[in-house]
């Protein structure tokens, strides 16, 4: 591949602009750009990590929410028992509340990331329809459980007194706070195009394309599906840790199945089974909603038929269409 | 007397009223091509799918190696050693060709939970890709998406991917179907080609290319095996004559 393909062209610049965004901001004195821009970057953590299943390895998950939603209750929940310097677990072992976010952040990766190993592990003994309306069920549960733990806010949520704290960084600073949110991205990005790339993304890439070719070969997806939807969880759960310490809110809202339907018109618009795709998509949703919101509140029935016409003209959603309907992630 | 490397014994398999497979018996000798004939709904594909697990049969036993495999999954079948390729093309079309018989090589290197090393580099695709690909002609062609290829060098790709591990029974359903003149002397030239180093299953059509390539014939209709034998002898069956080859022959 040419080093100015188009390809390169659409993600360098893409970076570049993204990495200048908090100058531009500045400059043109809009500090209101800076958590826009946050809010793109959260989310198009969380739609990569939902293409990784919808694009990659064919499973229709419908409720991706849940781990968002996982990941926000992790910093919301341990910041609660921080301040009320209660420990959340007693026993087995002591596990007290913190506000930390080298701490709070990776915990939110690792439950989120466990939830999606037993969800999937129940999830993945159905296919097709059954796998939508599964996954479906698992997060409208969890909402549900969620609206009625009156501990942590119920229907309410939860409001963060602060951002979480991080070591040299000032969270409460919405430039640090950006910068961050583009460290996880760009990492995140970093690890699925290998991960994809890899015979393990060989492998999970086939089953998406074609599960009972597979069996012929002698290769049982399963497993590797479960490890796809763990992966996918976790990288879920990140941005919801994320969007908890943005907003400094968590409510069961986050695992709503509406954010897992907006999740997935991320990565349908920007690009199913590619990996900037939905990146792309994130932001093109985000700002449609944006500009759309300013002059009407449906602003839905306008972001339809868009819709409608990336699937049906677009090969591959907006990278395909900026970056050529061939472009492949290596 | 060569050895067997299949032997099917009083198989039986029915889809409700229908006996698509009734007390069928036959055996394959190791390194010959086998060819399994009979006018259409005789039940042949209704066999290769309890050959390769993709569906299991009523009753009845069928021994590979000595092996009773007849409840075995598919992907344990392969892992035995008994390749596939199917009658409608499966191959991953969203795949390169490459992609496609990577995959294929994979499947016969144990596990594959390594997420960050580029498949292209890893040891089994680096030691077997390119003669893979080189074995069914599709060298040029690697790096076209599956999709783009046509229909002939689909088969071709299909028939390279379960060649992949070198299984030693492979089993081909109906490869000649769909294909032009060109298509099917290009692929009669790669089984000749095989001929001899491994046992193959050919379930056909086109009698022109059994009578050709095949060392041995079973002809089965109405789930039946109605003979076996050398194709001189099927030709010279009258039973076989007068219910399927007809006037033809």
């Amino acid at each position: 591949m040419s080093l100015l393909s188009r390809k390169t062209i659409v993600i360098g610049g893409g970076a570049l602009l993204l990495f200048f965004l908090p100058l531009v901001a500045k400059l043109t004195g809009q500090p209101y750009l800076l958590s826009l821009g946050s809010r793109i970057l959260i989310y198009a953590l969380a739609a990569v990590s939902l293409d990784l299943l919808l694009g990659y390895s064919g499973m229709i998950s419908l409720g991706h929410a849940a781990f968002v939603g996982i990941g926000a209750y992790v910093v919301g929940i341990s910041q609660f028992h921080s301040y009320e310097a209660t420990p959340f677990l007693s026993a087995p072992f002591l596990l007290s509340g913190s506000e930390n976010g080298l701490f709070v952040l990776p915990l939110a990766i690792l439950v989120a990331a466990f939830a999606a190993l037993i969800i999937g592990a129940l999830c993945l003994r159905t296919t097709g329809m059954h796998f939508i309306m599964i996954t479906l069920a698992f997060a409208q549960m969890l909402y549900y459980f969620f609206i009625s733990l009156e501990k942590y806010g119920g229907d309410d949520g939860l409001s963060l007194y602060a951002r979480n704290s991080f070591p040299g960084i000032d969270l409460s600073d919405d430039r640090h706070f950006y910068y961050l949110c583009l460290t996880a991205l760009g990492l995140f990005l970093l690890f699925t195009c290998r991960l994809v790339t890899s015979r393990f993304g060989l492998i999970i890439r086939g089953a998406g394309n074609n599960d009972r070719r597979l069996k012929g070969l002698g290769i049982r997806s399963t497993s590797y599906k479960l490890v796809t939807f763990v992966i996918a969880g976790g990288g879920a759960g990140l941005a919801g840790a994320l969007l908890a310490n943005q907003t400094e809110y968590v409510s069961p809202g986050l695992m709503h199945w509406t954010l897992s339907g907006e999740l997935m018109v991320m990565v349908l618009l920007g690009g199913l089974g590619t990996l900037f795709g939905p990146v792309l998509g994130a932001a093109a949703f985000l700002l449609l909603e944006e500009g759309l919101a300013m002059y009407t509140e449906h602003w839905m029935v306008y972001m339809g038929p868009v819709l409608i016409l990336a699937v049906v003209f677009a090969k591959r959603g907006l990278f395909g269409l900026l970056a050529g309907g061939n472009s492949r992630d290596d | 007397m060569t050895d067997a490397i299949l032997t099917v014994t009083t198989l039986c398999k029915s889809f409700g009223a229908v006996q698509a497979t009734n007390d069928l018996s036959f055996t394959v000798r190791r390194n010959d091509i086998h060819a399994l004939i009979g006018p259409n709904g005789a039940g042949k594909t209704t066999v290769v799918n309890q050959l390769s697990g993709d569906m299991l049969p009523d009753s009845g036993t069928i021994l590979f190696n000595g092996v009773n495999i007849s409840r075995k999954k598919a992907y344990q079948r392969a892992r035995l050693g008994i390749g596939r390729s199917f009658q409608i093309t499966h191959i991953f079309e969203n795949l390169t060709v490459a992609e496609n018989m990577s995959l294929a090589i994979c499947a016969h290197s144990g596990h594959n939970f390594r997420f960050l090393q580029h498949f292209r580099r890893s040891p089994p695709v680096l030691r077997e890709l390119a003669k893979a690909l080189a074995r069914v002609d599709l060298l040029p062609r690697a790096e076209l998406p599956a999709s783009h290829l046509s229909h002939g060098e689909k088969r071709q790709l299909e028939v390279g991917m379960a060649m992949v591990g070198n299984p030693e029974l492979l089993i081909l359903d109906e490869p000649m179907a769909g294909m032009g003149p060109g298509g099917t002397a290009e692929l009669s030239k790669l089984i000749r080609r095989l001929k001899g180093t491994l046992t193959i299953l050919l379930i056909e059509h086109d009698m022109d290319v059994v009578f050709s390539l095949a060392d041995r014939v079973t002809v089965l209709v109405y789930g039946e095996n109605m003979a076996t034998g050398t194709p001189d002898e099927i030709r010279r069956n009258t039973k076989v004559r007068a219910a399927y080859l007809g006037e033809e022959s």
